[in-house]
């Protein structure tokens, strides 16, 4: 797709990040959540970004965090949304789904759920998302499998858990559900894991492969960068942020994604300016869709990814302009660079 | 017969056409009509005539011409599952 041909007046679907509180610190947590955040909206103020949103046709909202759960009014939020026909899909780690929650969701076409698990053993999650965790997880992975609620396992896809992937699809066919891969990018407390949990090139180009191998597998469009041509044609090949999705953060800040949001990369907040403002005229976002790294300029996959996922090359390379520094592309040109000196 | 959306499938105006979403799937479906379609097109209510004489009178096309295009864009959507027909 050339967004320059199709330029979306609204997003897709957008992420909010209705909290920071959160009872886990998983040790790649994207957002370092933990405690509640001062001046978090309230219900209401929620109400009314949704009533923007739904007047501008967003398709879906995907909420994360922190734990989604732990706000207080979320199933309230919910149920708004859902009277306005947006979908929604809540990322959570599993620990509230309790009997009362899932038979919230049970025969409701709007709610898809996924359950983080990063690992296919408690030994291998729990390393990263804490004792204890992985049981309860699945505890909660149960009641919505006895329920038939829609839902996902979400693997984000470390060092630690990368021989494991045959297992979590397993795992989670076993619960009739399909597996969500996310790609695992260094911001928030994952700069402090990047280093332990960032995979290998060979275990990129093996996960490329393993993708490549299985089309059924749930990817969004975190993996256009390392994907073959037979799974790219599957999505989005290009990143997302401000073209077609965004981020809102649980004070109202609007961030081109949730992977970006500093203060630099912030478009506008929800408290002081209307979405569609933001969405429309805000610096940060006309800029993130021009963003055309330079040294992909004449990579022959250019039209393909677009440069790959801005969050990895910004907080890596320090430069949002500097390529993708996990692509594919990118290893062909070091190959071609090795073999010339040899 | 009318045109509806089928089950679990939304759709939005975009200046270049019609932006489809199939919310089961989460799948996006794009679709260059530009002016010609709308999403009030598919709420059941209008037969392939009514669309013809709102395009026809909006634009300076010939009939001829605009049933042609819009049968290519409705059979499109039919076939990709984003809209149904059926009786009135």
């Amino acid at each position: 797709m050339n967004y320059a041909e199709w330029p979306l007046s609204a997003p897709v679907n957008l992420t909010w990040e209705i909290t920071h509180k959160c009872n886990l610190s998983c040790i790649h947590c994207l957002s370092s959540s933990k405690s509640e955040l001062p001046g978090e909206l309230s219900l209401e103020e929620c109400k009314a970004i949704v009533d923007q949103l739904a007047a501008l046709k967003v398709f879906e909202i995907n909420f994360g965090g922190g734990e989604p759960f732990l706000k207080d009014y979320f199933l309230s939020l919910l149920d708004y949304i859902h009277t306005k026909g947006i979908v929604t899909c809540i990322s959570t780690n599993g620990t509230f789904l309790n009997e009362k929650a899932v038979s919230f969701f049970a025969g409701n076409s709007l709610i898809h759920i996924q359950v983080s698990l990063d690992g296919a053993t408690p030994e291998v999650n729990n390393k990263i998302r804490g004792e204890g965790t992985y049981h309860r997880a699945l505890e909660g992975v149960k009641l919505l499998a006895r329920e038939k609620v829609p839902f996902s396992l979400n693997i984000v896809v470390t060092s630690l858990n990368y021989g494991q992937l045959s297992e979590m699809k397993e795992l989670a066919r076993s619960y009739g559900a399909n597996l969500r891969v996310s790609r695992f990018r260094p911001s928030g407390r994952a700069r402090d894991s990047w280093d332990l949990l960032k995979l290998s090139t060979t275990q990129l180009e093996g996960l490329s492969e393993w993708l490549g191998q299985h089309p059924g597998i749930l990817t969004g469009d975190s993996f256009f960068s390392i994907s073959g041509k037979g799974r790219r044609e599957l999505g989005l090949d290009m990143c997302g942020a401000c073209k077609m999705t965004c981020c809102i953060d649980p004070c109202g800040s609007v961030y081109p994604c949730a992977f970006m949001q500093e203060t630099e990369f912030c478009g506008g907040n929800l408290r002081k300016t209307p979405f569609k403002e933001i969405w429309d005229s805000s610096p940060v976002f006309l800029k993130f869709r021009q963003l055309e790294p330079a040294s992909c300029r004449r990579c022959p996959r250019f039209s393909q990814c677009r440069g790959g996922c801005p969050a990895v090359a910004f907080y890596v390379k320090k430069d949002l302009n500097s390529a993708d520094p996990e692509c594919l592309a990118n290893w062909a040109r070091e190959e071609q660079i090795y073999e010339r000196t040899i | 017969m009318v045109f509806r959306l089928a089950d679990n499938v939304q759709v939005r105006k975009e200046s270049w056409g019609l932006l489809f979403y199939a919310q089961i799937q989460h799948r996006l479906f794009f679709v260059r009509s530009h002016d010609w379609l709308y999403p009030h097109y598919f709420d059941g209510t209008w037969t392939f005539d009514h669309m013809v004489k709102d395009v026809a009178s909006r634009t300076e096309n010939s009939a001829h011409l605009i049933e042609k295009n819009l049968q290519k864009l409705t059979d499109h959507l039919l076939k990709n599952g984003m809209v149904v027909h059926e009786l009135c």
